[in-house]
């Protein structure tokens, strides 16, 4: 049987840079969801955290 | 006051000190298992062990303080 | 009286054993050995090892096309591929995405460690395996299980006894095999090192996960599908905590339940004409250089790593990025506190080690698709 070697090479290339491409790509779209997450779950304390002090300040000036 | 804390979350599998015992830098205090492996959780000060905070067989988190050392 | 004697001989097994059977015999023996008092996969090793023996008891027909039992089992589990899937169904809801998530980087260990297994292909080519052969013997390095058989029967349905066997004996094997590489590719101010801590991950990141990578490989590589879609599949019952039954059913009955018909069914493709030959032996072989290339490769993946990032990593944790989930963790972690007994690397492992799953099925996937 002979080895057809082009297709060896091919199935090597592609092999490594496949995977290290789609393993990249699902780093940067792990680390894109977690900015946004971070940013919308952030909203919603940061409103707390800004709102916290607000209410101290009206206690005070009671 | 030291704290001994949990370096992973698992289980205490074995508690191998006792309040009022005197422990050295290095000593096993405590053996987690995480993942069915045990790990044993060293001593970072020397002193007495004032509290033991978990039981054996408590599931602890990260950061929990397992032992206080005074 | 003489003659009802003499056809209950003749229709006997015995007439019909074969040297080879003998031989069968004795291995499913050392197998049982192994899976009883050596506790080696016992899950799987025991149904594997008793399905070879029977299937090499002459006469009893139980791999017979359209009448064994065992053929049944093999055929609908394992030639239709259900049983794999299956199998990452329940392993999906098993696993923690956590350290990963919080670290996404690992994933490029996960892919690092497949770099082996097309080094490992490459090397069975020149032993004189055909391609498709070439890649099911190379996917041993990824160390995965089901992943294995589901190419392998897709691939090279033949060699679907010794693919499986290497690659759930080399699972094993792990703490043998792994730290001496580790050892030899690492300095020991490498494996000292401490890592900064984990970030913690909120439940919101942990449901989207799933999601976005199946969405993502399935685009990408349709024919990683039937593997990748259980897999978050059963990771979403377990993040969403609204399914636990389906979590536990998923994770233990389920599980339980496609054990015993993998591993009877893999035994079973192991009779003597099929096993006994000098390929097989150099299956094994191969599939050990494939686990050692594949461990080596996430090292040095590690260590390119940390010439570009700030907060360095530690080195070890790249050969967890083959997917033996937990072994290869677990391995790391103890290597790590022989080094610095402070050191506590299993979460951190955990990370690329469940990358290398992903990783291997990917991996997978891009063979089967160039050979299949």
């Amino acid at each position: 049987m002979e080895t057809d070697w082009s297709k060896v090479l091919e199935v090597f290339g592609s092999g490594i840079i496949g995977v290290f491409m789609v393993m990249f790509l699902l780093q940067i779209l792990t680390q894109l969801s977690t900015r946004v997450i971070d940013f919308v779950e952030n909203m919603g304390k940061g409103n707390a955290v800004v709102s916290a002090p607000k209410e101290a300040v009206a206690k005070e000036k009671a | 006051m030291p704290e001994l804390i949990a370096p992973i979350a698992g289980n205490v599998w074995k508690i191998l000190v006792a309040v009022g015992d005197k422990v050295e830098l290095d000593d096993e205090l405590v053996i987690l298992e995480a993942l069915k492996m045990e790990t044993p959780i060293y001593c970072d000060d020397a002193g007495t062990v004032t509290a033991i905070k978990v039981k054996e067989g408590d599931a602890v988190n990260e950061e929990d303080v397992l032992i206080v050392i005074d | 009286m003489l003659d009802i004697l003499r056809e209950l001989i003749f229709t006997s097994g015995f007439v019909s054993l074969t040297g080879g059977n003998i031989v069968m015999w004795v291995i499913s023996f050392v197998l049982l050995y192994l899976a009883i008092k050596k506790q080696y996969e016992p899950l799987l090793l025991l149904p594997i090892a008793f399905g070879i023996l029977v299937v090499n008891l002459p006469l009893t027909f139980l791999m017979d096309p359209e009448h064994g039992l065992l053929w049944f089992f093999y055929h609908y589990g394992i030639e239709l591929d259900i049983i794999p899937p299956l199998i990452f169904l329940g392993l999906g809801a098993m696993i923690d995405f956590g350290p990963l998530i919080s670290n996404p980087k690992m994933l490029l260990l996960g892919a690092g460690a497949q770099a082996g297994l097309y080094v490992t292909f490459f090397a069975a080519v020149l032993f004189g395996f055909d391609l498709q052969e070439a890649g099911s013997i190379a996917i041993i390095g990824g160390a995965d299980g089901p992943t294995t058989i589901y190419l392998t029967s897709k691939l090279a349905p033949h060699l679907l006894g010794a693919t499986a066997v290497s690659a759930y004996a080399y699972m094993a094997l792990v703490p043998i095999i792994q730290p001496p590489i580790m050892k030899l590719l690492t300095t020991d101010a490498e494996r000292k090192i401490v890592m900064t801590k984990l970030r913690p991950v909120s439940k919101l990141q942990k449901i989207c996960f799933p999601i976005i990578t199946a969405m993502t490989i399935m685009l990408i590589v349709p024919p990683a599908a039937p593997l990748i879609s259980m897999l978050m599949l059963g990771n979403l019952f377990k993040e969403s905590g609204v399914v636990e039954r389906l979590t536990n059913a998923a994770s233990n009955e389920l599980m339980n339940i496609v054990t015993i018909f993998l591993g009877l069914s893999i035994g079973a493709t192991m009779t003597a004409a099929t096993f006994l030959s000098p390929k097989v032996l150099f299956i094994f072989f191969l599939g050990l250089f494939a686990f050692a290339v594949s461990t080596a490769a996430g090292l040095i993946m590690a260590k390119t790593m940390n010439l570009f990032l700030k907060d360095k990593i530690n080195p070890l944790i790249g050969a967890a990025g083959v997917s033996a989930v937990p072994m290869a963790a677990r391995c790391v972690h103890k290597v790590g506190s022989e080094a610095n007994r402070r050191n506590y690397l299993l979460m951190f492992a955990m990370g690329p080690n469940v990358a290398g799953v992903i990783g291997t099925v990917v991996a997978a996937a891009i063979l089967l698709k160039n050979l299949g």
